[in-house]
């Protein structure tokens, strides 16, 4: 009797954890399908195409390319390989700058208390602002100081978000690393440079690691401000995407497919550090 | 039959045998220790006992029924875990309250039985305060509450004071004997300090490997101990264990350890006759040797004073006799590097076969 | 060089200025990105200057309240609050019972439990913008979800034209919240409930209590300030939203129907050029957000640690 209980327990939660798969999936396989189906079979509701094609891909490369037989006029030329590196300077930098900024701050906030309750208090407001509200002034600052559509304006723009995480994650990591290791060092006569190169570094390279990349995952994907401040020069790639969506009408195979690459750094990444992230999001931080 | 009756328990731990042949039973008001160094078995037993492990063979019985496929909560007993594991975000009254909840025992029965539970254990001032702010002896109680309260059959505690600093752990020991006597349940407790084991125990089962070495009450135990590691275990300081030869020579028997002798031709022939080999190990506790600056009796032994450790009342001396350090409780005038004579009570003389360290004397 | 070098050696042992010279990068990023566009914005929101208007911006007269006073009677404005409240309030609870829901799906050890925790957490590291045009892709008139799952459901030739209702335009951008951060929401509460010690756990088991009244009682009410943490900060992403409106429903369609108060800002500042009274609604939008925040902080602040 408790077996046959048992049993349809089982089968209860493989089926409920089946449907929650097909609905986390559900999106991704569609988008999959969607990229390898001919233009005939854009509005189909098929999952497999019947005639799976590459041209999708292709297209996004190089944009003259017959798509399944068919010419299409795009007005988007090379869709992919700009905003593609473009994207990969922009969130790059900003994360280099934002690692180093914001471990000097946090090492400062660390072992110096420095910056006392406000600066806390306004990097944990940074968060909480809703980037519209940034829009206007911007748009007006950066269209004086001739940045607009520029690298520059983008780069300084993300470091100065992302700093926020870069000090409350690295903060946490010197936190761990016990100060009198440091001072020993010190008292054995090593440069204090030395001291945090060669002491605290090499004891939190997992954490500056994890917060890099979790930072660049936030730089990559950024829309709002890329959108706002590019024009033409400096398109990232979430930019590119939604541009391809609006202009370039139900080409739904190309754009599924420009999606689809667009994800696959991130997701990569994003099992890299999953487990970092875990112990990043719960605040039960027992120490 | 008595309450609980624990007959053949073995557990397998893959390879491991944690358990090999335990049998035991404790009556209606009896509370029994199972005493022993860590791995000997005891809290694998004490969690088989409460349905937390499973038997790999053996059988439990409680209050007459066999238990051994019954889950823990249907068997009728209280569990009091070694840190006591009190829910802190709940109240004293909650806590005590918590296994009536779950049972939806209707209001005002609850409330009367918690009060009254509260009462027997000097809670009832605390009774709606959070668990986060209590003091440990405070903490032990409510965790002995919440068991009680649903009136077990057997109330099973595991290492009740090993989480408690010393001087606390005096005056809990105390307040649980007294709990104990009050409440009167069948209880069993495990532990693997000794003093602990003597207080609060009617009844001792010293453990070791997985077996009952001896099982009885405490000055039994430590008066007659049946195997050299009971003997070891109990008693502090520990008893004075000396090899020693039987030997027969020129009409004196007498055991031999080599830097001092003991006449036993009165019970040279019982001695003889249990024993497997002429090989074995002499016992004697250190309070039962007595001192004296000068000789007085013929038959004593000399030695020499290493240190001493003082306990106020008492002193521990760490004697040299020969080559061989012997330990003796008592008080005298002496210093180190002083030379005692030292008397053996023949009457408190234990002796164990070297083979198999079981008491023939 | 080293004459630098040696100066910030000094400055190293002086406990107080290192600190402040390490936390200068800090503070000059800061201000020069974000503190003078703060001060831009408030100083616009006294203004009524727009781009055409044929002076730089700086040179632009004040006019004092005007731009508030709208602000206060701007029933778009007013409505592009509401709705942004409307989802966030539909949208949290949503993801927290579904990840709650999850995390009980989750529990014990069972076969393939890794794999299955890797593919449920996938949809926190897709691309927002992605995950906006995946939900843009399904929900169009010959996407699957009309052809597919509404077969399925009512049969025959049922087609919806999602993005066309503003209620189920509506509806997709919650959806595709949804699906992003219900994982998140699994994510803290499963790590919260696996943190409770095990031994509460046995204890309440051997006094008699079942599996649901465990987690009623025991695990849930421990993982409270987590939840509620967790609840706050979700909340305050979800009142940012803008990249799924913007591609979904082209920043709020159809009409207004989805102008979440960040979309409205954007159309403000870039669809209409009016920057001194997005300025403006920027600024009460943020003070706004600041008093509630200050009010819903107190008696939280209480409570924790």
């Amino acid at each position: 009797m408790a077996r046959m209980e048992q049993m349809l327990k089982l089968v209860a939660r493989y089926a409920l954890l089946i449907v929650t798969i097909l609905w986390t999936l559900g999106p991704v396989i569609w988008m999959i399908s969607l990229s390898f189906k001919p233009p005939t079979e854009w509005y189909s509701p098929n999952i497999i195409p019947q005639r799976p094609i590459l041209d999708n891909y292709v297209s996004l490369f190089i944009s003259t390319v017959p798509i399944g037989g068919t010419y299409f006029m795009t007005s988007i030329a090379e869709a992919i390989t700009r905003p593609f590196i473009n994207s990969l300077i922009i969130a790059s930098l900003s994360t280099i700058f934002a690692v180093l900024i914001g471990f000097l701050a946090a090492y400062g906030v660390s072992r110096y208390r420095a910056g006392g309750t406000f600066t806390i208090f306004f990097t944990l407001l940074t968060r909480m602002i809703p980037g519209a509200t940034f829009v206007a002034p911007l748009m007006v600052y950066y269209a004086t100081l001739r940045l607009l559509d520029t690298y520059q304006a983008l780069i300084l723009l993300y470091t100065a978000v992302t700093l926020t995480y870069s000090i409350w994650i690295l903060k946490g990591f010197i936190d761990e690393v016990p100060a009198e290791w440091e001072e020993a060092a010190l008292l054995e006569g090593a440069h204090p440079w030395r001291v945090v190169t060669q002491v605290t570094i090499p004891l939190i390279k997992g954490g500056i690691a994890a917060s890099a990349l979790f930072i660049f995952i936030l730089n990559w994907t950024e829309f709002l401000f890329a959108l706002v401040i590019s024009v033409t020069q400096i398109v990232t790639l979430p930019v590119q995407i939604s541009m391809y969506a609006s202009a370039v009408g139900r080409m739904y195979g190309p754009q599924a497919a420009l999606g689809l690459i667009a994800t696959i750094p991130m997701v990569i990444i994003g099992y890299a550090i999953q487990k970092h992230l875990i112990t990043g999001f719960t605040f039960g931080r027992v120490r | 039959m008595a309450k609980l009756v624990v007959r053949n328990l073995r557990k397998l731990f893959g390879d491991f045998e944690a358990v090999k042949d335990v049998s035991f039973e404790v009556s209606e008001r009896e509370t029994l220790c199972l005493l022993g160094p860590s791995g000997c078995g005891k809290t694998t037993t004490l969690r088989m006992i409460a349905g937390l492990e499973t038997p790999t063979s053996g059988y439990i019985y409680i209050d007459e029924v066999l238990v051994n496929d019954v889950p823990p909560q249907k068997r009728g007993i209280g569990l009091v875990f070694q840190d006591y594991a009190i829910f802190p975000h709940m109240s004293v009254f909650d806590n005590l309250a918590f296994g009536l909840k779950v049972r939806r025992t209707p209001k005002h029965e609850l409330t009367a039985r918690v009060d009254e539970t509260a009462r027997l254990l000097g809670l009832s001032d605390v009774l709606h305060k959070s668990a986060k702010g209590l003091g440990l002896s405070e903490i032990q109680r409510v965790a002995i509450g919440r068991s009680i309260i649903l009136d077990p059959k057997i109330l099973l505690l595991d290492e009740p004071l090993s989480n408690v600093a010393a001087k606390v752990r005096e005056r809990m020991r105390g307040e649980l004997k007294r709990i104990q006597k009050e409440i009167g349940i069948a209880t069993v407790f495990v532990t693997h300090d000794q003093l602990e084991a003597m207080v609060l125990g009617d009844r001792i089962a010293v453990m070791k490997d997985g077996l009952i070495e001896q099982i009885a009450k405490p000055d039994e135990i430590y008066a007659h101990p049946h195997t050299l590691f009971v003997a070891d275990f109990i008693g502090s300081p520990s008893m004075n264990l000396i090899e020693c030869e039987l030997l027969e020579k020129e009409e004196r028997v007498f055991l031999d350890a080599k830097d001092f002798a003991i006449d036993v031709i009165k019970f040279a022939e019982t001695i003889k006759k249990k024993a497997t080999g002429p090989e074995l190990i002499m016992g004697i506790r250190p309070e039962d040797l007595s001192m004296s600056k000068k000789k007085i009796d013929p038959k004593a032994i000399r030695g020499e004073v290493q240190f001493i450790e003082s306990l106020g009342s008492s002193s521990i001396y760490h004697l040299r006799v020969g080559q061989r350090p012997l330990l003796v409780k008592g008080l005298l005038e002496v210093e180190t590097g002083d030379k005692v004579w030292v008397m053996f009570d023949l009457k408190k003389l234990h002796l164990f076969d070297k083979k198999t360290e079981v008491a023939i004397w | 060089m080293s004459t630098a070098l040696r100066k910030i050696a000094e400055w190293s042992r002086r406990p107080k200025k290192f600190g402040r010279l390490l936390m200068l990068p800090l503070t000059i990023v800061q201000n020069f990105v974000l503190i003078i566009p703060f001060g831009i914005m408030i100083f616009l929101s006294f203004t009524t200057w727009h781009p055409l208007a044929g002076v730089e911006w700086w040179q632009a007269p004040i006019a004092g309240l005007p731009n508030f006073v709208k602000a206060f009677a701007d029933a778009r404005f007013q409505w592009a609050l509401i709705r942004t409240v409307i989802f966030v309030a539909t949208v949290v609870p949503i993801e927290f019972l579904l990840g709650l829901g999850i995390t009980l799906l989750f529990l014990g050890e069972f076969r393939g439990k890794k794999i299955f925790t890797s593919i449920v957490l996938y949809p926190m590291m897709v691309p927002l913008i992605v995950v906006g045009l995946s939900f843009f892709l399904m929900f169009q008139d010959f996407g699957p979800v009309n052809l597919i799952i509404l077969k399925a459901l009512f049969g025959g030739e049922t087609m919806i034209s999602w993005f066309l209702d503003p209620t189920l335009a509506f509806l997709t951008i919650m959806l595709a919240d949804i699906w992003q951060w219900t994982p998140l929401m699994f994510l803290i509460v499963y790590s919260g409930l696996v943190s409770v010690p095990q031994r509460l756990i046995e204890a309440a088991k051997v006094l008699g209590a079942s599996s649901m009244q465990i987690l009623r009682r025991i695990q849930l009410p421990l993982i409270k300030p987590l939840i509620i943490v967790a609840l706050i900060i979700r909340g305050l992403e979800a009142f940012k939203v803008f990249d799924t409106v913007f591609i979904m429903t082209g920043a709020g369609g159809p009409g207004t129907a989805t102008e979440t108060i960040s979309a409205y800002i954007y159309k403000l500042a870039i669809l209409y050029n009016n920057l001194s009274y997005a300025a403006a609604v920027s600024l009460i939008l943020l003070v706004a957000l600041a008093l509630v925040t200050r009010l819903a902080i107190k008696p939280l602040a209480v409570k924790p640690e």
